[in-house]
């Protein structure tokens, strides 16, 4: 489904070159769910930001659903519409309903009628709790609220992949499970999934693989019993050793 | 107290208020007297409303019907005419060059905000935009008009490009008008546009929007309502900024005002009107600016 190959993105600024993501291969399965974690600028959201071309790589190659990414013949445009990303800062349009938040692109970008946006919109909300909210404006929203709005406005565009950069990073504790919750019912229905994600107890429960990062690099990665019960890098062990 | 101390200080250099004489330049009641065609006689009269219909045939048996008011008819049925006799008057309310010139600054001043508004929102996107081209073009533009006169800029404008492309003092009093303004809209947008936060841009990406797509639905609306109190102050700059426009010999409000007091000298009383004229518009702006203000309100 998603393949990095070398994956390369270096930052120059102000004299210095920084190797965000240094040399990144790997291999992400139809229905995976793959958990990213590191510490902080690890590279891992830089990685992440990559695989839908908010990032240009420095070298290396992205191959999602069989379409290279970075052959210069390729409208990315096209691919985005396939592979849904959720930010931590939510990002949702604050001058849109919570209900054309989710309209707006299926119909600018996948042309779909209004009546069967606004359909599939009310049926996203209802799945992650919120249809009663369809007509406030976000900022009326709590936190773990918009980012279940942030959640249906992705899954609307019925991408084949869904990203999520630190999507509980920003909010208030008691939030986090709703938005995680919505989540795991993804990962259920066999939706692909890549998450960076500082969540311990979510990596363990729901991912099929953990990867984790450190300085631009991949150090490990293995199934969650694996990395969890039995890490062999001494970095990994550290790093563990710090967050549980 | 600055009334009252006005008052003593025009007392001293002995000016005679005429308030009296103003109300003439914004409406008069104009009088258009009718005569006879041809020598002949009045057939008949018959009132039609607080109109008088005249019919009159001359000596050759040709036939003509004429309508005058009815208080200032000056003929009676059966009357002998000669060719150029009054039949009597018409009156209509004119506009006067007080309003005259207020409609020529309104118009004056709205086509070349539309205008300046156009030129401002795409020399504000090539400002923002990735092509060093199109971003060292708007610099340019935006430099050379912040940094000359407006009053040069309409001279150049009428004499130079006036002539040379053969257009209307009214075409390059506009043109100048809006070319100036569009600079400083320019500005505005590019500082709305930079302070939409980068995740805005990166979520309609992450949809599949193109960047024109991403611009109209997205980053767009959301500047326009951010930038909507200086865009407000910049039009209402382009209202006042008009008044300049009669330096090449447009009809505006200032320079109508100017007609004006050449025949009345009633100096004092008509650049008081004049400013107030002016002062009419810019409120009305200001309040329709604040009225889509609240109206973009409620997603906050």
């Amino acid at each position: 489904m998603i393949k990095t190959v070398d994956l390369k993105k270096t930052f120059i600024g102000r004299g210095q070159t920084v190797h965000a993501v240094d040399g990144i291969s790997a291999h992400i399965k139809p229905s995976e769910v793959v958990v990213i974690i590191g510490p902080s600028g690890s590279g891992k959201s830089t990685y992440l930001r990559c695989l839908n071309g908010l990032e240009t790589l420095t070298s290396g190659q992205i191959i999602i659903d069989g379409v290279d990414l970075t052959a210069k013949k390729t409208d990315l445009n096209l691919v985005r519409r396939e592979v849904g990303m959720v930010f931590q800062q939510f990002n949702l349009f604050p001058h849109k309903s919570v209900l054309q938040n989710i309209v707006l692109a299926q119909q600018v970008v996948r042309k779909r009628k209004n009546k069967e946006a606004e359909g599939k919109a009310r049926m996203l909300l209802q799945k992650v709790g919120i249809a009663e909210k369809e007509n406030e404006y976000p900022i009326r929203l709590s936190g773990g609220q918009q980012q279940r709005v942030a959640i249906a406005r992705a899954l609307a565009m019925d991408p084949k992949i869904m990203l999520f950069d630190e999507p509980t990073s920003a909010l208030d504790p008691e939030m986090v499970g709703e938005v995680l919750e919505v989540m795991k019912q993804l990962a259920r229905e066999g939706m692909t999934m890549v998450v960076v994600t500082h969540e311990m107890g979510f990596a363990r429960e729901v991912a099929d693989r953990v990867l984790f990062m450190d300085q631009g690099k991949l150090v490990e990665e293995g199934t969650p019993e694996h990395f969890f019960t039995t890490p062999q890098e001494e970095r990994t062990k550290a790093f563990l050793r710090q967050v549980l | 107290m600055m009334v009252a101390g006005l008052w003593v200080a025009t007392k001293k250099i002995d000016y005679t208020w005429r308030w009296n004489r103003v109300p003439q330049y914004f409406v008069y009641h104009d009088e258009t007297q009718i005569p006879a065609p041809f020598d002949g006689h009045v057939a008949t009269l018959s009132k039609l409303g607080d109109k008088m219909r005249i019919k009159v045939i001359s000596d050759d048996g040709e036939e003509a019907v004429f309508e005058v008011d009815s208080n200032a008819i000056e003929v009676s049925e059966n009357d002998t005419l000669f060719e150029g006799d009054y039949l009597g008057a018409t009156f209509e309310w004119r506009a006067g060059p007080l309003l005259v010139g207020l409609w020529n600054t309104l118009w004056i001043s709205a086509v070349a905000s539309i205008f300046g508004m156009i030129i401002g929102l795409v020399t504000g996107l090539c400002r923002v935009s990735n092509n060093p081209t199109l971003r060292s073009l708007s610099i340019t533009y935006i430099e050379l008009i912040r940094g000359t006169p407006l009053l040069v800029q309409l001279f150049i404008f009428y004499f130079f490009l006036g002539t040379v492309l053969d257009i209307s003092r009214i075409m390059a009093g506009i043109s100048a008008l809006a070319i100036f303004a569009g600079a400083y809209v320019a500005e505005i947008i590019r500082a709305g546009i930079q302070s939409i936060p980068k995740g805005q841009m990166e979520a309609a990406r992450s949809l599949g929007m193109n960047i024109p797509q991403a611009m109209i639905h997205i980053i767009l609306p959301q500047a326009f309502k951010r930038t909507l109190p200086p865009l407000a102050g910049q039009f209402i700059s382009l209202i006042k900024d008009s008044s300049l426009v009669s330096i090449i010999a447009i009809t505006d409000l200032t320079k109508s005002g100017r007609e004006v007091i050449t025949s009345t000298f009633a100096t004092f009383e008509i650049w008081f009107v004049v400013a107030f004229l002016y002062l009419l518009l810019t409120s009305v702006l200001s309040q329709v600016a604040a009225w889509v203000e609240r109206r973009l309100a409620v997603s906050d």
